[in-house]
């Protein structure tokens, strides 16, 4: 026995309580744990917080509902979400009106925030309203979808709400399913805010007050997150809650060691390894190894179009041609990704309107040439190329080969490393001549990519490119209610994109699920993130 | 007391270092889908950005000096609390590290010191270089391979405990201690098997310079007057090596021991990295990479402080091991 400085009772009364609480924790099956391992980190447990982390989006999907979410579909035989099926969440159901301006939600009679409460009308209408008033990262995201004020809000009864828009816009709908308008009990909310915070942003931060199928069993920021089940829970499978009882997401920096972990089985699941480990994995085949193309996200090599010599579109053309597409896509990807060069289009007009498209450029460095004598630069110039620490496993041996191919034209590449906030800095002051990045889109439709990253003197816009028809065309496309029209709308884009060349698309990155063979129902999600909802154990 | 200019000199200094580094923390964690202009003015203005420099560096000081150190945008935390969290963490890896080295280390140097030219003298000799040459990332994964994946021997290396056990009520925050105070055996070998592979790999790495120190003092104190008469008196060999020479002997490895304390904590981030230890350096490397102020200020503020402590503790070790030195 240690000596104590507490009496005896309140020790012996301690190791009961400690006793007891380790007793269920015991009990429980490791089948009935999820145990998934990350290389970032959550810090926040409410996703409008700005500086959230992507990992905090993927908590806070199953600690929170919102009004409706989309639905999954399969494509090339892996399950990925469907942005044109909307399904109701906390909403039962939903109606458009007939002009596209007014959506009524009809909320679901059983649904109850963790605290036992009744989710109302009245909470999502707070939770709405602070979305687009307060400052969190919400704010932006719901304005691509016309929701700009808490006027357009309307509480009709306890259980039916009113979205009005100025303008039907097909991305109203599909806005509220994304991260950000999460539905927040909103007394437990309004007790917990104060003047100088009246949208409780720093309590909700440490605390959650949702209706989730998850709850909150312990965070610790940048370590792990334990979620154990809402057994009340019945928004993905009707009349069921989520398979794990159980969710542990926990942070293992070393890419390494988290594949030894799901390798030995200690954990269940992980998205981020390296490509070669997946390669390794995969070939022994005991694991379970989906990989699903980012379909919503594209690797690009940007060229700032106001810099010379990019601003020269020769230029551009010339560099289009003299990369090496197949040797970097094996060096950097090893091959598991949708490859976005090598097209042929017939006609040579685009052959989808869909946005990131196959683009019909390929390694041809006497084309090269041809474009650079074209741009009265016949021996070349010299330039650098960056990218940020954060990439490096797959933009190094990339850089390489890119100067590698580029000297073989006179072009002279310096390549430069940078740290991921120094990266980010000189790309919204427009400082860098050319560099890789990486794009996604939570609702991938054409018009939504070229606004935002093809459009105006915005940090988005990488390749900074200003192109007047580009611009009316997608603003136009916006708001087109014609299917048809919209196709050729997006045809147009894609048409103009290529000839102007202000970046070159290089791949869509495959998302590698390696997760063990029990594991089943995962499904590839608009936010990179996995949907601990969907997981079952065999 | 008189260690506090120095410690406002490092307190001055990080500040002005990290905001003449490039790299906007604004832009970088205005990082989500459609963050524009306006939530990078937003985080501005949280981190205080949008102020002069040199208001800035009066309002930091005024927090510091009320034991604030700002919150950190990578954790969302404050700083003091993720340090609090994370230095017992950092102390325990450290001091058992630390203690491995030492056990290991003194008996080599001074195994090496008595046979000089021996085949032990160059067997210490050859460890020792293969244990400086190997970075620590390498003989961690390394490690990780043998004694985890391929043994099953050690526990998964994912921090200082398994999720699956329960932690005892924090009192010290080393988890090795609380679960001692808590009587929990079970708990205190789970946490000891978790700390075994890090803290060696660690300790690999420091042997080196403590065990070549030890040697070459060793050798002094050993060919110095008082140990020939010692010897000449018929003493015994273990009296003549452990009280005489060794004792003699011991100061400058104190003095190495001191330093190496101080820097493995700083330096350790690779270890912390690989064995995903939740400690203060493999936190101030993420702060630094996302330029977030506020984490690395105090960082380098805490290094900063542990680092004088442990000098008062080396000066005081100092007068033990030699009565003739006081403070």
């Amino acid at each position: 026995m240690q000596v104590r400085y507490y009496t005896p009772m309140f020790g012996a009364a301690a190791a009961l309580v400690l006793l007891l609480a380790a007793e269920p924790a015991l009990a429980q099956s490791r089948a009935e744990t999820l145990r998934y391992v990350t290389g970032a980190s959550v810090n926040t447990l409410d996703p409008n917080v700005p500086g959230t982390t992507r990992e905090a989006f993927a908590v806070s999907l199953s600690t929170y509902d919102r009004l409706v979410s989309f639905g999954r579909k399969q494509l090339n035989g892996k399950w990925v979400f469907d942005l044109d099926k909307i399904t109701g969440e906390l909403a039962e159901s939903y109606d458009v009106s007939p002009d596209g301006l007014k959506i009524t939600f009809h909320l679901r009679k059983d649904a109850k925030f963790q605290d036992g409460t009744a989710v109302t009308a009245e909470d999502v209408k707070w939770s709405l309203d602070r979305c687009v008033t307060a400052p969190v990262l919400g704010k932006a995201q719901l304005l691509t979808g016309s929701l700009t004020s808490a006027d357009q809000f309307k509480v009709i009864d306890p259980l039916t709400f009113e979205v009005t828009l100025p303008k039907p816009d097909k991305l109203a709908l599909p806005n509220l399913a994304t991260v950000y308008p999460i539905i927040i009990n909103s007394k437990l909310a309004k007790a917990n805010a104060t003047t100088e915070d009246p949208w409780a942003i720093a309590w909700l931060k440490e605390h959650t007050a949702g209706s989730g199928a998850y709850m909150i069993e312990s965070f610790k920021p940048g370590e792990q997150v334990i979620m154990k089940r809402n057994e009340a829970w019945n928004r993905g499978t009707p009349d069921k809650s989520a398979f794990f009882k159980r969710v542990i997401v926990q942070s293992v920096p070393e890419p390494a060691t988290r594949a030894n972990l799901v390798e030995r089985g200690d954990a269940d699941l992980t998205v981020d390894l390296q490509a070669s480990d997946v390669q390794s994995l995969e070939g022994k085949g005991t694991l379970k190894v989906i990989s699903t193309p980012q379909y919503n996200a594209v690797t690009f090599i940007s060229m700032n179009n106001t810099i010379p010599p990019f601003d020269n579109i020769n230029v551009r053309r010339a560099i289009a041609y003299a990369l090496p597409y197949d040797d970097m896509f094996k060096a950097a990807l090893f091959g598991r990704g949708t490859p976005l060069f090598g097209a042929t289009w017939t006609d040579g007009k685009p052959t989808t309107s869909a946005y990131p498209f196959p683009q019909p450029v390929k390694l041809d460095l006497d084309k090269a040439k041809e474009y650079l004598k074209a741009a009265g630069m016949p021996d070349g110039f010299s330039t650098t190329f960056s990218f940020n620490v954060g990439q490096a496993s797959t933009a190094e041996p990339m850089a390489a080969l890119v100067k590698e191919s580029l000297a073989k034209i006179g072009i002279k590449v310096d390549i430069q490393k940078l740290p991921d906030a120094q990266m980010s800095t000189q790309i919204n002051e427009k400082k860098l001549p050319f560099f890789t990045e990486g794009i996604v889109a939570w609702l991938p439709s054409s018009d939504y990519f070229y606004r935002n990253f093809y459009t105006g003197n915005q940090r988005w816009n990488y390749s900074s490119i200003n192109n007047a028809e580009l611009t009316a065309i997608a603003q136009e496309a916006r708001f087109e209610p014609d299917k048809t029209k919209y196709e050729e709308d997006g045809k147009k884009l894609n048409a103009i994109h290529f000839a102007e060349m202000p970046q070159v698309a290089l791949w869509q990155p495959s998302q590698d699920a390696v997760m063990a063979t029990s594991i089943d129902g995962y499904t590839y999600q608009f936010h990179r993130q996995v949907d601990y909802r969907d997981l079952r154990r065999k | 007391m008189s260690s506090l200019p120095a410690l406002f000199g490092v307190l001055v200094f990080t500040f002005l270092l990290m905001r003449v580094l490039p790299g906007d923390p604004a832009v970088f964690f205005a990082s989500g889908p459609n963050a524009g202009k306006e939530e990078i003015e937003v985080i501005r203005k949280q981190m205080g950005l949008d102020k002069p420099v040199p208001e800035q560096l009066l309002l930091y000081l005024y927090d510091v000096g009320r034991g604030n150190l700002g919150r950190s945008l990578m954790t969302g935390q404050p700083v003091t609390t993720d340090l609090r969290d994370r230095l017992p963490a950092s102390l325990e890896l450290t001091l058992t590290a630390l203690l491995i080295a030492l056990v290991s280390a003194i008996p080599l140097g001074v195994l090496a010191a008595l046979k000089p030219g021996s085949l032990i003298d160059h067997g210490v000799r050859l460890f020792c270089a293969l244990g400086v040459c190997v970075p620590t990332f390498v003989s961690g994964l390394l490690l990780i391979y043998v004694f985890y994946y391929l043994l099953g021997l050690a526990p998964d290396p994912t921090g200082r405990i398994d999720v699956f056990t329960s932690l005892p009520p924090a009192r010290t925050g080393f988890l090795t201690v609380d679960f001692l105070l808590a009587g929990d055996v079970d708990g205190w070998w789970a946490a000891f098997r978790q700390l075994i592979l890090p803290a060696g790999t660690m300790a690999l790495f420091v042997i080196a310079p403590l065990a070549r120190i030890t040697r070459a003092s060793m050798l002094v104190s050993l060919g110095s007057d008082f140990v020939r008469t010692a010897r000449s008196v018929g003493l015994s060999w273990w009296r003549i090596v452990v009280t005489y020479a060794l004792r003699n002997a011991i100061l400058p490895v104190i003095t190495i021991a001191g330093i190496v304390f101080s820097t493995m904590l700083g330096a350790n981030v690779l270890v912390e990295k690989v064995y995903s230890w939740p400690g203060v350096a493999s936190y101030a490397l993420d702060a630094l990479l996302s330029s977030d102020y506020a984490p690395v200020q105090g960082f380098v503020l805490l290094m900063a402080s542990i680092f004088v402590v442990v000098n008062l503790l080396v000066d005081v070790l100092y007068g033990v091991a030699d009565p003739r030195v006081s403070i």
